[in-house]
């Protein structure tokens, strides 16, 4: 044994073993984008269910030669590429979500004051012209509608979409979706505050009626049957969703429900975060497509705020009793943040109108609005 | 202005820079012409059946394949191939509006200089759908060819075009007994992404719509089946708040306690908040507020999704 021999042995060992020879530039760029969402998600804490896990996999994926995202020789995924290919490939994490969204749901205000389901629709407005603005910039069909979707403001409808019509984009447009969620105190108010007079932003809107246990246990029945009927292909959405909810409302499976809720949502939040995340290595992110996601998520949010509030002003020039303009901007779902914020937005004005409720009406509509929209473009594309 | 109070309009100004730098990035994109890999790009794949080729392809902007049948009458349909639109026409079409790319239909068994027709047939042809025929010798190299767009049974569209052995959509350019037809249907993109967009916008308001309807119809008959039996009885112990107070009695300052009364008497004695608001002002008083500020703390955490524990 020579020290030629010795040394030739440690360089093969160093370029084929450990990564610190192959880092490249790009992978360090990553990293620090990795370390910016932590930090987002630890620090300012925003959206921290998602975006920490999101930033723990772009950080993990972006070491050089980590078996986590790749194939076997045998031809068996790796570690987070299972997680991606059998929970968001297959379409299986989103539609959990979405189980343990409906046990989570309350649709009561939404019930007591259907009118708000249009604000819903309204709030949808962004989406589509977002889907339009980036056509115009070379992305294709299935492309646009999965950029487009993010303004709905729902994570697992964006990431279900995306997974379905354009798995390359995944990672880029679920960062835009939660981080411009989680902007939503920040983005919104400059909008309400634009197109409303101070006069509307004062109007009181009646109290919501008390609904009962039955007219709750009957909505998951009516709507997702109304709902699949209509739009079929939001059937794995939808259904899971009013899933959920009805085994909230009929309460007799509650460990069921509460498992929905809580234990399943967890385990699989935490799947889907590293997933995406490992989506986001550097060869396939860093080009200009992301940084046109981002600004094209910011200006769906912008638009379908403005979608929803303006679709109030429609509605109140044929409504006997006004609706507060100000919960327009609720119609995009983001619940129960973007209802808070009309809620602030309208104590700011007068300390005595409580609209926290009168939004969580178009807010849920939001979350219906959007895996419509989303449904919407599956079947565009069957 | 204090600091803090700066750092909102920073993280704006931060977003609207990437936006911008976004917005720049993709004008200069368009500018480029082209944007990133090809990934819709149809991959035909043909079968013989018959005097029939079939060939079964993913076009560009679906997610599920699809058939096209090529039928010739008054020769003999050799074979079809695919034929790359960029390759052809060196990036003088758009791809967009070529979403099956074009097809090369090889014929054979013609009286030279006589004439055939060629039909193409699919579901996913449209009433506008269009054949456009490529020869290279010919200027421009692709044109319309005005082939008829006829209606078939079970909503199938055929494009139907007569070709002529050695005329101008003979590729091969020769009177010689064979055909050779390089055509692919177009439909415009702009068309077809704008019109489907439109409907698909007011298709949510109509899924809503209906659904406010079927709402408001089973709220009437619930309201009045409450009528009939009385007070309709909440749904018992479901706000993690009401479970809180079942189970350990919590401390609260008397002015809360007083101004939750307040608004539960409001309440349970039907007397609205927007009436009792009209009366007086002295529900805007701080204790008031704070009451109602915790009654609408307990009910947002029904929805509160992020704050679980």
């Amino acid at each position: 044994m020579t020290w030629e021999y010795i040394s030739e042995l440690i360089l093969s060992i160093l370029y084929t073993q450990t990564g610190v020879p192959n880092l490249d530039v790009k992978q360090v760029m990553m990293l620090l984008i990795a370390l910016l969402f932590i930090y987002l998600a630890v620090g300012k804490k925003f959206e921290p269910l998602l975006l920490l896990p999101i930033g723990f996999g772009i950080f993990l994926v972006n070491f050089p030669l980590v078996p986590l995202m790749g194939y076997t020789e045998q031809g068996a995924p790796e570690l987070i590429r299972a997680f991606y290919k059998y929970g968001v490939e297959w379409e299986i994490i989103p539609c959990v979500i979405f189980l343990g969204l409906g046990a989570m749901t309350d649709f009561g205000p939404l019930i007591a004051n259907p009118k708000t389901l249009i604000i819903g629709g309204g709030a949808q407005l962004g989406v589509f012209i977002t889907y339009i603005g980036v056509l115009f910039f070379g992305f294709t069909l299935k492309e646009a509608a999965s950029v487009g979707i993010i303004g709905g403001a729902d994570g697992p409808t964006t990431i279900y979409l995306t997974a379905k019509l354009a798995p390359h984009l995944l990672g880029a447009n679920a960062l835009a979706a939660y981080s411009y969620m989680a902007m939503v105190p920040l983005i919104q108010p400059p909008i309400m505050k634009l197109l409303t007079t101070k006069k509307q932003r004062l109007i009181k809107m009646r109290q919501l009626r008390q609904v009962s246990a039955r007219e709750k246990l009957f909505f998951p029945l009516i709507a997702s049957a109304l709902i699949i009927l209509l739009v079929p292909a939001v059937a794995p959405l939808m259904g899971m969703f009013m899933f959920g909810n009805f085994m909230r409302e009929s309460l007799v499976v509650k460990r069921l429900s509460d498992t929905a809720q809580n234990a399943l949502m967890n385990i699989v939040t935490i799947f889907l975060g590293l997933s995406v995340g490992a989506t986001m290595q550097a060869e396939a992110f860093l080009s200009w497509k992301p940084l046109l996601i981002f600004g094209f998520g910011l200006l769906d949010f912008i638009v379908c705020t403005a979608g929803g509030i303006l679709t109030v002003h429609i509605m109140n020039r044929f409504l006997k009793e006004k609706i507060n303009p100000l919960i327009g901007s609720a119609g995009v779902s983001a619940v129960p943040m973007s209802a808070r914020v009309s809620h602030n937005m309208g104590i700011k004005e007068d300390p005595n109108n409580w609209l926290l409720m009168h939004a969580m009406g178009p807010n849920l509509a939001g979350v219906i609005g959007s895996a419509a929209a989303a449904g919407m473009f599956i079947a565009m594309f069957q | 202005m204090h600091p803090k109070d700066r750092r909102p309009k920073k993280i704006v100004a931060v977003v609207w820079l990437l936006f911008s730098i976004g917005f720049l990035t993709g004008t200069a994109s368009i500018a480029m012409g082209a944007f990133g890999d090809d990934l819709e790009k149809p991959n035909p794949e043909f079968s013989t059946q018959g005097d029939r080729v079939v060939a079964k392809l993913i076009p560009r902007g679906k997610s599920t394949s699809t058939s096209i049948d090529f039928i010739v009458t008054g020769g003999r349909l050799t074979g079809v191939e695919g034929v790359d639109l960029d390759e052809a026409t060196h990036g003088a079409a758009d791809p967009k509006d070529f979403r099956s790319a074009l097809f090369a239909v090889k014929i054979d068994g013609v009286s030279p200089g006589g004439e055939v027709e060629v039909s193409l047939s699919s579901r996913y042809f449209t009433g506008a759908t269009e054949l456009w025929a490529f020869n290279r010798r010919e200027e421009p190299h692709l044109t319309n060819s005005q082939a008829q767009n006829l209606d078939r049974p079970e909503r199938v569209q055929a494009l139907v075009l007569a070709v002529k052995d050695g005329g101008p959509f003979d590729s091969d350019d020769a009177a010689d007994g064979k055909i050779l037809l390089i055509a692919g249907p177009r439909d415009s993109f702009w068309g077809y992404a704008l019109g489907t967009l439109f409907i698909r916008f007011f298709g949510i308001f109509i899924v809503l719509g209906l659904l406010q309807a079927g709402m408001l119809l089973t709220g009437a008959i619930f309201q009045r089946l409450q009528k009939q039996t009385g007070r309709p009885k909440p749904a018992p112990g479901r706000t993690p708040a009401s479970k809180k107070a079942k189970e350990t009695p919590v401390a609260i300052e008397a002015e809360a306690a007083a101004a939750i009364g307040v608004a539960l008497q409001l309440h349970l004695t039907e007397v609205r908040a927007s009436a009792a608001m009209s009366l007086d002002r002295s529900d805007g008083s701080s204790w008031a507020r704070q009451g109602r500020s915790q009654i609408m703390r307990d009910r947002l955490l029904t929805h509160d999704r992020a704050g679980r524990k």
